[in-house]
């Protein structure tokens, strides 16, 4: 049931958090409980209207769970997959091979997904122009260091 | 408390040289133009430009970031009036009279009168904001840890209850963001808090990654969704300006929901698309011919333009006087000028006012700036809406990613902010109102010390709530905010059983 996938998500991470909490080491300084007051009350919180959540989801049981169809609609879920794919790649290359490089292939491969093998001058100029673009402005107006 | 003339004169002198000048154009045309982009808001713009801001001065970068939010008000109507497609949610009430407006040919009237009307209500809010600031500043003097800490309970207890039915939802998003503020070492006691080990994260998670993920790669990914649906057709724009007939009838409604947008924008929570459905709605109650309404009648456009703008300049009072954003947008300038080394605060109005006048010349300056901009400029601007979507997409992710690396040079932010973005995401999709997360993970720390300042002086939660006067009247208005929605969605719930039983 996708419907209490989420509030049932975010009960977990409420138990997770209070667990991790309650075995939080001691303060050396001060109250020896101190750090703990306040994430207990965000504990508390999440838990409590996670679980407020599941029951207003548990009365609409019956009816059909649409928040996630706009996702597998058309080309979307396709554009999505890639775009994480890319950032991760992107993510990896960075530092490896240099900014530009990896900002060239970033670029055209996030152009290339949107817009299609058809416009292929379009994309590459895009993706080279802004690449440079980009560049100079962090690394010579800004005077951000680049890998 | 008179104005001290001495630096109402500086303040403008420090605001018209050249390089504040510049500030201004450039964030008045840049807010103007994502503004205009269907979906990106003043938020995600800000966000993006967060890497600009290192370096310069507070005062600047403070100048800046504002213009980018009223220039988003001025720049949020041009696609609403055009595509009847809102630039962000202050911009809906403008399609209801702005595109039929359009459709009769009045393009050109539509866009000039939201630009006129704007700067009406963007004026009307700085004189508001030189009357008002002052006296909360001193008032803000008063409070101790428990009165900042109850203060902050009911921002966020009003952000969350005005994110429309989805109270619950604003309550676990406030819950996360309030988490993720614990992360790292505790302040008091040196204690390392669900790190988990990574060094990384021992000075806790950069809440400006928070805010690009969300804001910039999430939104990007939202917009994905809908990204192969063709807009509707562009009207021709025709003459901009308005005739005297036009002026006649919009002048009362400009002046009077100026300070009605105004203070719905001091208001913590409430912003600008509160407030122009405020105006929207109070203008048809009042008007003689409520049955134009929604079929193009002109103070229909004019209300609700009037009043977001309006509300984005009230919305910086409760941020400065007291360092506490009422908004996402605000906490999101909070959070970047924090990290330029300003803290805003009652003191700030004491130890610089020269600052302060700086900041409340350069939004008059502004705003007049964006009035000529959008009428002069108006045919160029809107060919910026021409801009295929299938382009922008991909240099905001770069943008979003250029912006996370000047932060720390850290490759575990780039992860997080993936991971943020995908947060954000999921966010929208599932209907979380994404307002009360930001805002936890800004004022979260600040609450957490101030929470255990005030239980060193009073030993249990009663008597933080009974401290002073202050206490009990914040105590109150946050079970208002929380009670009022619950209880008039439980009147209409009563009302329509008993409609239905009839």
């Amino acid at each position: 049931m996708l419907r209490f996938a989420t509030p049932i998500f975010f009960m977990i991470v409420g138990f997770i958090y209070l667990i991790a909490t309650l075995n939080l080491p001691k303060a050396r300084l001060g109250d020896p409980n101190g750090p703990m007051y306040f994430p207990i009350i965000i504990a508390v919180l999440i838990i409590v209207s996670s679980a407020v959540y599941f029951f207003q989801e548990w009365k609409l049981r019956k009816e059909e769970f649409k928040e996630f169809q706009l996702i597998k609609e058309g080309r979307a879920p396709l554009y999505l997959i890639a775009t994480i794919v890319l950032m991760l790649i992107y993510t990896f290359l960075f530092e490896r091979i240099g900014f530009l490089y990896a900002t060239m292939l970033f670029l055209g491969g996030l152009m290339f997904l949107l817009n299609g093998r058809k416009r292929w001058i379009y994309n590459i100029i895009i993706a080279v122009a802004f690449s440079f673009i980009t560049w100079y402005a962090f690394a010579e107006l800004l005077q951000v260091s680049l890998p | 408390m008179g104005i001290d003339m001495q630096y109402v004169i500086e303040g403008f002198m420090v605001a018209i040289q050249p390089q504040n000048l510049f500030w201004i154009a450039l964030g008045g045309f840049l807010g103007t133009i994502v503004g205009m982009l269907p979906g990106l808001g003043p938020a995600t713009a800000i966000a993006l430009l967060i890497p600009i801001t290192f370096g310069m001065d507070p005062t600047s970068a403070l100048i800046l970031m504002a213009a980018i939010y009223y220039g988003a008000m001025y720049g949020g109507s041009r696609s609403s009036i055009l595509l009847n497609v809102p630039g962000d949610g202050s911009a809906i009430a403008a399609t209801f009279d702005g595109y039929p407006m359009a459709q009769k040919g009045q393009a050109g009237q539509a866009l000039a009168i939201s630009a006129i009307a704007s700067l009406i209500g963007g004026l009307v809010a700085v004189v508001g904001f030189i009357l008002l600031s002052q006296p909360l500043a001193q008032f803000a003097l008063k409070f101790g840890p428990a009165e900042y800490f109850m203060l902050m309970i009911f921002t966020l207890s009003a952000i969350v209850a005005l994110a429309q039915g989805a109270m619950v939802k604003g309550f676990i998003a406030m819950g996360v963001g309030l988490l993720l503020s614990t992360i790292g070492i505790d302040l008091q006691t040196g204690v390392y808090r669900f790190t988990g080990g990574n060094v990384h994260l021992a000075d806790g998670v950069d809440f400006l990654v928070v805010i690009i993920g969300i804001y910039a790669v999430g939104e990007v990914m939202y917009n994905y969704l809908t990204i192969d649906r063709p807009l509707g057709e562009k009207k021709n724009i025709g003459k901009i300006w308005i005739t005297k007939e036009q002026w006649n009838r919009t002048k009362w409604p400009m002046l009077r929901n100026g300070p009605i947008g105004f203070l719905v924008g001091v208001l913590p929570g409430a912003g600008g698309a509160i407030a122009s459905m405020i105006s929207y709605s109070l203008e048809k109650q009042v008007s003689k011919k409520p049955e134009e309404f929604g079929e193009g009648a002109i103070e229909g456009l004019a209300a609700p333009e009037s009043s977001n703008n309006a509300a984005s300049v009230g919305a910086f009072i409760p941020m400065l006087t007291m360092g506490i954003p009422g908004s996402g947008t605000t906490a999101v300038i909070l959070g970047a000028i924090v990290m330029l080394g300003l803290k805003p605060g009652p003191l700030l109005f004491e130890n610089n006012p020269d600052m302060v006048w700086t900041f409340i010349n350069s939004m008059f300056i502004g705003n007049i700036f964006l009035v000529i901009l959008n009428i002069a400029l108006v045919a160029l601007l809107v060919r910026i809406l021409d801009t295929p979507p299938k382009t922008l997409y991909p240099i905001i992710l770069l943008l979003a990613f250029m912006g996370t690396y000047t932060l720390n040079f850290s490759m575990t932010d780039f992860v997080i902010l993936i991971v943020f973005g995908l947060i954000g995401l999921v966010m929208k999709i599932l209907q979380f109102p994404v307002a009360p997360l930001i805002l936890a993970v800004i004022v979260g720390s600040e609450m957490e010390q101030n929470l255990r300042k005030s239980l060193v002086t009073h030993d249990s939660a009663w008597g933080l709530m009974t401290a002073s006067p202050i206490t009990i009247g914040l105590v109150i208005l946050t079970i208002i905010s929380l009670g009022y929605p619950l209880l008039t969605s439980w009147l209409k719930k009563r009302k329509l059983e008993r409609s239905m039983g009839q």
